[in-house]
């Protein structure tokens, strides 16, 4: 067989037509794989996780809250810990018709199983619905500016100057008339369970006040965050305990949306004209135009590129206007 | 700001204003102050009630024994998942929709308990009956009877037989779905001894997922329950390597052989074969078609 298309380019890193065919042999000189854990391990007979023995943990009388802390925390957690820890899942399991219900119900609409759209429910948890990720890492900013000598205080308005206006600041308009999020923190210290996220938090909310035009205070992420934060779990864990927690509504919105409404066929949702903001209605040029009516999308130089740029900014729905910030290597050395 | 939502739905289970968040009624602030625990949410958001002390107790039991079960089907997907280093919800949700016909099956088993309770109810059967006419109508027809057996604890899973005494514990042992289950494994072992066969022993389907539907959860809630509570382990599995293991899962560094070092790839497909060129195609293909070869392994 002759060379097949840029096959023999010298710039190749190695000679394609003389590469080796078939698979890898098994590695002799390392440790065959193995699902390498520090949360759990299982045999014939037992489920071990962090040391306990589950069968023995539930024999016992200790349930699933308590496993939630030995699972991440490898820790049978105190009484008022697992208090606080019920409270925050009664508090997350139902927010109504929002984002982890919707995701349900559409995929109930398609007619699926009811675990399909658990678990597209968890994905609405992102970085402003449910922000338990970004808001810790925000708090952890502000517990280490103290670490550095800042005061609490100090440190706040660093971090409610830094995040004011983002959907993971836990301060906002959202609870004004609502006092579930301050009696979960009233819950904390009533409970002797308060650390160092609360503290903060307090002084996020009176630098955010200051610095904010209208009337705020501490919301259901700010709350939630920050008690089981100072119970213990890291922003990751909180993110995937609370979102799953939230999961287990969302089957119920799975279940009374098969229960009480049609399923959605392809191509039965029709999107109104009115509805359309994009270019006007235009023909499709032949194939034989095609040289003539379109052009190109690279460019020679970084100015031309900039022009494009902006100009690819102002079509919606193409990804262009989302400008993500990557971090700067010169500021991490 | 909007705070419409996205569907306009007539809903029976919660609604949520500027002032509280309701579900089923209650006050989900009030619930957590008065000190129920999510094993009640739980009972107030499925079923609209307040379970007894003991079903509340059960349901923390079962819940309990089944959030860990360190490597099954869908801390598998969890790890794959993370090694790709998407946002941990990624990880965890997929880890949940693992489960389907073969990985905690609780919405059929659920089901099947019911096509029979209701069966026995119009046939005139006692549960101990109907349970030998599902086990033979299953084995006849050469079916799994749900519930039973474990591909990895080959002598009965531990949590299942402890499960299923809890259930007779706290709820007592006179009740539809735990005479059913108890019917069927008896029944199925009997039939099985006659063959010459080993004995299997109840899973945690059969057990659980029993318990489940004693406590009053529908086919798909009681599934819910288990397959969501499962998400939570996967998470700290998710966590666990995300934090303290190599992303891709292919390094080379690592002293042990990764879950995706070339070396684990087992390639049982056509054996290598040139690219025909373009011009050589439409005869290749044509040919490639009729000869038929190809159905050995399309899927």
């Amino acid at each position: 067989m002759g060379i097949i298309g840029n096959l023999d380019d010298p710039r190749l890193p190695y000679d394609y037509s003389n590469r080796e065919k078939g698979t890898v042999p098994p590695d002799e000189k390392r440790a065959r794989f193995q699902w390498a854990s520090e949360v759990a391990y299982k045999n014939v007979h037992s489920i071990v996780t962090r040391g306990y023995d589950t069968t023995e943990l539930v024999e016992q009388g200790y349930g699933v809250c308590d496993i939630i802390f030995i699972d991440f925390q490898a820790r049978i957690p105190l009484e008022e810990e697992l208090k606080m820890l019920n409270y925050c899942m009664i508090m997350a399991l139902e927010d109504g018709l929002s984002s982890p219900a919707n995701m349900a119900r559409i995929v109930a609409g398609s007619k699926t199983i009811l675990t399909q759209a658990a678990g597209a429910s968890i994905l609405a948890f992102g970085h402003a619905f449910g922000a338990y990720d970004a808001f810790g890492k925000m708090l952890n900013k502000g517990l280490a500016l103290v670490e550095d000598g800042k005061t609490m205080a100090e440190a706040a308005k660093i971090i409610a100057k830094e995040n004011i206006g983002q959907p993971h600041l836990g301060v906002s308009e959202l609870m004004l008339k609502d006092p579930a999020a301050g009696r979960m923190i009233a819950r904390v210290e009533k409970l002797g369970l308060v650390e160092k996220y609360i503290p903060l938090m307090k002084e996020v909310i009176k630098a955010v006040q200051e610095l904010s035009d209208e009337p705020v205070d501490i919301d259901m992420l700010g709350a939630m965050g920050s008690a089981m934060f100072d119970i213990g779990f890291s922003p990751e864990a909180t993110w995937a305990i609370l979102a799953v927690t939230r999961a287990f509504a969302a089957g119920c919105h799975f279940m009374e949306e098969m229960e009480c409404e049609p399923p959605v066929r392809l191509g039965e949702q029709l999107t109104p004209r009115e509805l359309y903001i994009g270019p006007e209605d235009k023909p499709v040029p032949s194939l034989k135009e095609r040289d003539t009516t379109v052009h190109s999308g690279q460019f020679a130089t970084p100015e031309d590129w900039k022009k494009g740029f902006d100009a690819k900014q102002k079509m919606r729905g193409t990804g262009w206007a989302i400008v993500e910030d990557i971090a700067d290597p010169r500021k991490m050395q | 700001m909007s705070r419409e939502p996205l569907f306009r739905r007539k809903t029976a289970i919660s609604y949520k204003t500027e002032e509280k968040t309701v579900l089923r009624g209650f006050d989900l602030s009030d619930m957590a102050e008065e000190g129920y625990t999510f094993c009640d949410a739980l009972f107030v958001l499925y079923q609209g009630r307040i379970p007894t002390e003991n079903e509340a107790k059960m349901l923390n039991y079962e819940t309990g024994e089944f959030l860990e079960h360190s490597m099954s089907p869908s801390a598998a997907s969890a790890f794959a998942v993370i090694s790709g280093r998407p946002n941990l919800p990624a990880a965890v949700a997929a880890a949940v929709m693992t489960f389907g016909s073969a990985h905690g099956p609780g919405a059929a088993h659920g089901y099947m308990m019911h096509k029979y309770i209701e069966r026995a109810r119009v046939e005139e059967k006692s549960l101990e009956e109907i349970g030998k006419v599902l086990v033979d109508e299953y084995m006849d027809a050469g079916l799994a009877v749900m519930g039973l057996g474990q591909p990895q604890h080959l002598d009965g899973d531990p949590r299942a037989e402890p499960t299923h005494l809890k259930h007779e514990e706290l709820l007592g042992t006179d009740n539809v779905y735990i005479k059913l289950q108890r019917s069927i494994e008896n029944y199925f072992n009997a039939r099985r001894k006659k063959e010459g066969r080993s004995y299997v022993a109840v899973n945690m389907i059969g057990a659980g997922n029993t318990a489940l539907c004693e406590l009053g959860f529908s086919p798909n809630a009681a599934w819910c329950i288990g397959c969501v509570c499962r998400g939570w382990s996967c998470a700290a599995h998710a966590l666990y390597n995300m934090k303290k293991g190599r992303a891709w899962a292919a390094s080379k560094r690592e002293p042990m052989v990764q879950m995706l070092d070339l070396s684990m790839i087992k390639y049982l497909g056509p054996d290598d074969r040139e690219v025909p060129s373009l011009s050589e195609r439409q005869e290749y293909a044509k040919k490639q078609k009729e000869e038929g070869e190809y159905k050995k392994w399309a899927l």
